[in-house]
């Protein structure tokens, strides 16, 4: 496209945009309550995913030795090569037994019998470490006796993500389709206040790429004004979220603005253009034959 | 410049609006499409700009068969063909000078060539004082001579006029077709479908008679009905 082309089709858009000032105004405050709605959306789902993270790196797992086990430091060796294995403790059946009484109030809990609980190894797992996998990788090592996993929470933690993003993507694409119904008859409704004009430059030789460009543009245009005011919405009230729930930090992590802004928005900006390019193009489809 | 080889159109609902029309108009003539409403001479001018297609036949300008044409050629075969319309189809917000740059400007014409173009187009037309003007400020005989320097401002070979005059009095009829005579005297073609009689039997032009869709008559120098 030639510049002073770019130039006339940017006149003609904010022209289009001006003239039918309430049309826009209806299309734009669309797009922005659309994609506020998005945003939302993502903002809920990258913290559960943070969290679930954050949990994982928090799991233990929990490996007791068969009685007649004695090569404890071999165990522990091929322990700590496996893969998602980040650290491994061992843990003696008398330390294991202080732990216990310690979580007891140093109750002497084994005083008339002998310490019946096993070696131990405790190992930390790397956040791709895959749970599933590891776990039969340590029961096929000999000598290992039980595995206690933490993962049922995280496991919890991941199907109520997939639940939350399988609801939430249904949730969208009917909102998007909403959305871009209304966006698609506003414009049609500029374009047919325009398809005098429309006819005109058919009829002189305009191509048909030349008529396109002006609403294209003030479709875009449109999608990426709704889509600046829903970021602004969300940046500001997340970051306002963030501040006032900073002391509930340790028990409700949550991404910072910062770490979300960029991801935010790139999405919101995109499906603005999307929404708005795209609206157009499927409203003047009908008034091109000419 | 302009040939049409059993040329015929058949609408969707069935109506049939031209049946084996054949013609030839050549380079610099002065053609007028005569009959009555329905005869199929909107019809047949529509085929020659490409807003319809024709069932069967053939139709070529400058020796191009317009009936196959890809949608970015119908483009460029627009622009060598100019179009007066009976009501005019001008831009109610844009001025007289914009209506008729808009269609240089569509095109993609410089806008060094634009500006002189256009007033030269408005001097011919007898309407420079008016250049600054919105169309609903002139009358009627005004507006169609804009819609005709906006037809003309391309330089197109061939100038299709529909009902001209169909919305004027007399006398400014007659100051339209002055003007078109002294546009085709430029060597421009005009093809002009029109009821208006009077101006038919005045000018004695070649006369092409539809009827029912039928080409029935072809008189080099004829008037409106076969007895004038």
């Amino acid at each position: 496209m030639k510049p002073r082309s770019f130039f006339y089709f940017l006149h003609e858009a904010l022209l289009g945009l001006v003239r039918n000032r309430l049309m826009s105004l209806t299309a734009m405050g669309i797009i922005t309550v659309g994609l506020f709605l998005f945003g939302l959306f993502l903002l809920v789902t990258a913290n559960l995913q943070y969290f679930t993270d954050l949990a994982w790196g928090e799991i233990e797992l929990r490996v007791f030795l068969k009685p007649a086990v004695t090569n404890q430091a071999a165990i522990g060796k091929q322990l700590s090569a496996l893969p998602g294995v980040q650290s491994v403790t061992y843990i003696s059946k008398a330390e294991g037994a202080v732990s216990l009484e310690k979580m007891f109030n140093n109750n002497h809990l084994f005083l008339d019998e002998e310490n019946p609980l096993p070696d131990a190894f405790n190992l930390t797992l790397t956040k791709t470490a895959d749970p599933e996998e590891l776990t039969r990788l340590v029961t096929a090592i000999p000598g290992i006796d039980e595995i206690v996993f933490g993962q049922d929470f995280v496991k919890f933690m991941e199907i109520a993500i997939r639940l939350v993003m399988v609801a939430g993507l249904i949730l969208l694409f009917l909102t998007g389709l909403a959305v871009l119904y209304i966006v698609v008859n506003t414009i049609q409704l500029t374009v047919y206040a325009r398809r005098k004009e429309i006819e005109i430059m058919k009829l002189v030789g305009a191509t048909d790429a030349f008529v396109r460009w002006p609403f294209l543009l003030e479709g875009i245009i449109l999608g990426l004004l709704g889509a600046g005011l829903a970021l602004l919405l969300l940046r500001e009230g997340y970051t306002y979220l963030v501040f006032r729930l900073q002391h509930y930090r340790r028990f409700l992590p949550l991404l910072t603005g910062k770490e979300i802004n960029l991801t935010l928005t790139v999405s919101l900006l995109s499906m603005g253009l999307f929404f708005g390019g795209f609206g157009s193009h499927i409203s003047l489809k009908r008034y091109l034959k000419v | 410049m302009l040939i049409a080889k059993k040329l015929t159109k058949i609408f969707n609902n069935g109506v049939l609006a031209l049946n084996e029309v054949s013609l030839t108009v050549d380079k610099g003539e002065f053609v007028f499409l005569v009959g009555a409403s329905g005869a199929g001479k909107s019809t047949f001018l529509n085929l020659v700009i490409r807003q319809e297609v024709p069932t069967s036949g053939v139709i070529s300008v400058n020796q191009q068969n317009i009936a196959y044409l890809k949608k970015k050629e119908i483009a460029y075969l627009r622009r060598c063909i100019g179009v007066i319309f009976q009501d005019y189809k001008l831009l109610p917000q844009k001025t007289v000078y914009e209506n008729v740059s808009f269609a240089m400007e569509v095109i993609g014409t410089k806008a060094k060539v634009i500006k002189p173009r256009v007033y030269t187009v408005l001097e011919l037309v007898g309407l420079l004082n008016k250049a600054h003007v919105l169309p609903s400020e002139l009358s009627g005989g005004q507006q169609q001579r804009v819609c005709l320097a906006r037809a003309i401002v391309n330089r197109p070979l061939l100038l299709l006029a529909d009902e001209p005059t169909g919305n004027l009095d007399p006398d400014t009829s007659w100051e339209i077709m002055d003007l078109l005579s002294e546009i085709n005297k430029r060597g421009t073609t005009i093809v002009m479908a029109t009821h208006n009689r009077e101006i038919v039997d005045g000018l004695q032009k070649r006369v092409i008679a539809l009827d029912r869709g039928r080409l029935v008559r072809d008189t080099p120098k004829g008037g409106y009905a076969l007895e004038t």
